[in-house]
């Protein structure tokens, strides 16, 4: 009897491949500040021109992990599922499981990124791992997503990892 | 935030201050809706039971902004985050202390900068570990 793995062969073929066309926006301090002040973040660089000025910095900047989210497309309501999360867009990654966790995330800075920015994403599938914890099989699904300003300079990269099972 | 810290004054093995942090469920509501994120594990207790969670969850992304903010205040407008990694090992739950820790597990020098490798985590208020991480940071001199 063959078992049926979590991982099709077809999705196999999507690893080192972009997920979606690449995101493109500009961040406003308004958003940044909202997602600091989400996590009760008060830096004052977030905040006040002329402390990220005394810093060294052009202006007020980004908190850096905010990143990950700034630049996701606004989606209609009838696009959300029953658990609450979006249906997916783009390429979807089918694995043979029932939940998908977030596990965490590798960044890497090279430049500050400021209010007004234009940040452009894109977002490959690095790979695939079938793994047996102690609560049965999972899926190990690592991301890699590159972002780059308007000057075309690379600002972070972040892995992602997520575990589905 | 308190002052700038300097490299001249920090040594591998010292212990970071502990940051505590005690989410609200209205802040969860508020990080979902800064991060566009529907999700309701984490707004919807009967729903979060339905995934198995026998309350709402402190999102992933919420714990790791807060461990960006322990390492960013402890190195000062001065310095800056080179890298900063973690791993969401185990749920955590609003209206519970959630505690920051670290220590520093490096000090180098790197074409003239000060380059500390700090280890740090999160535990809960039973002293679990909820998520290990790392970080790397360039501090300035007093020079």
């Amino acid at each position: 009897m063959t078992v049926e793995g979590l991982i099709p062969e077809e999705t196999k073929g999507l690893i080192g491949e972009l997920l979606s066309e690449p995101l493109s926006g500009v961040i406003t301090a308004k958003e940044a500040q909202r997602f600091a002040l989400a996590a009760d973040d008060l830096n004052p660089l977030y905040f006040d021109e002329e402390a990220a000025k005394a810093a060294g910095h052009r202006t007020t900047l980004v908190p850096p992990i905010f990143l990950a989210w700034s630049l996701a497309p606004a989606r209609p309501v009838s696009e959300v599922r029953e658990d609450g999360l979006y249906k997916s867009a783009g390429r979807r990654v089918a694995l043979n499981v029932k939940r998908v966790m977030f596990g965490g995330e590798d960044w890497e800075f090279f430049e500050p990124v400021y209010a007004g920015d234009r940040i452009t994403s894109e977002t490959r599938l690095k790979s695939l791992e079938e793994k047996h914890g102690s609560s049965g099989p999972f899926v190990l699904q690592m991301t890699e997503t590159t972002y780059t300003n308007q000057d075309g300079r690379v600002v972070a990269k972040a892995i992602g990892r997520s575990i589905a099972r | 935030m308190s002052g700038q810290r300097y490299a001249e004054d920090v040594n591998a093995g010292d212990e970071l201050p502990v940051l505590v942090k005690n989410a609200s469920r209205a802040q969860l509501f508020l990080f979902s809706a800064a991060t566009n994120n529907p999700h309701r594990i984490h707004y919807d207790k009967d729903y979060a039971a339905v995934e198995g969670h026998p309350d709402v969850l402190v999102h992933g992304p919420l714990q790791g902004a807060w461990l960006s903010q322990y390492v960013t205040d402890w190195a000062g407008t001065g310095g800056r985050v080179r890298a900063l990694s973690w791993q969401n090992r185990a749920r955590a739950y609003p209206e519970r202390d959630l505690s920051f820790k670290g220590k520093v597990v490096e000090k180098r020098e790197e074409d003239g900068r000060a380059v500390v490798e700090l280890e740090v985590w999160e535990e809960d208020d039973e002293g679990q570990v909820l998520m290990p991480g790392k970080a790397t940071v360039e501090l300035p001199g007093r020079g």
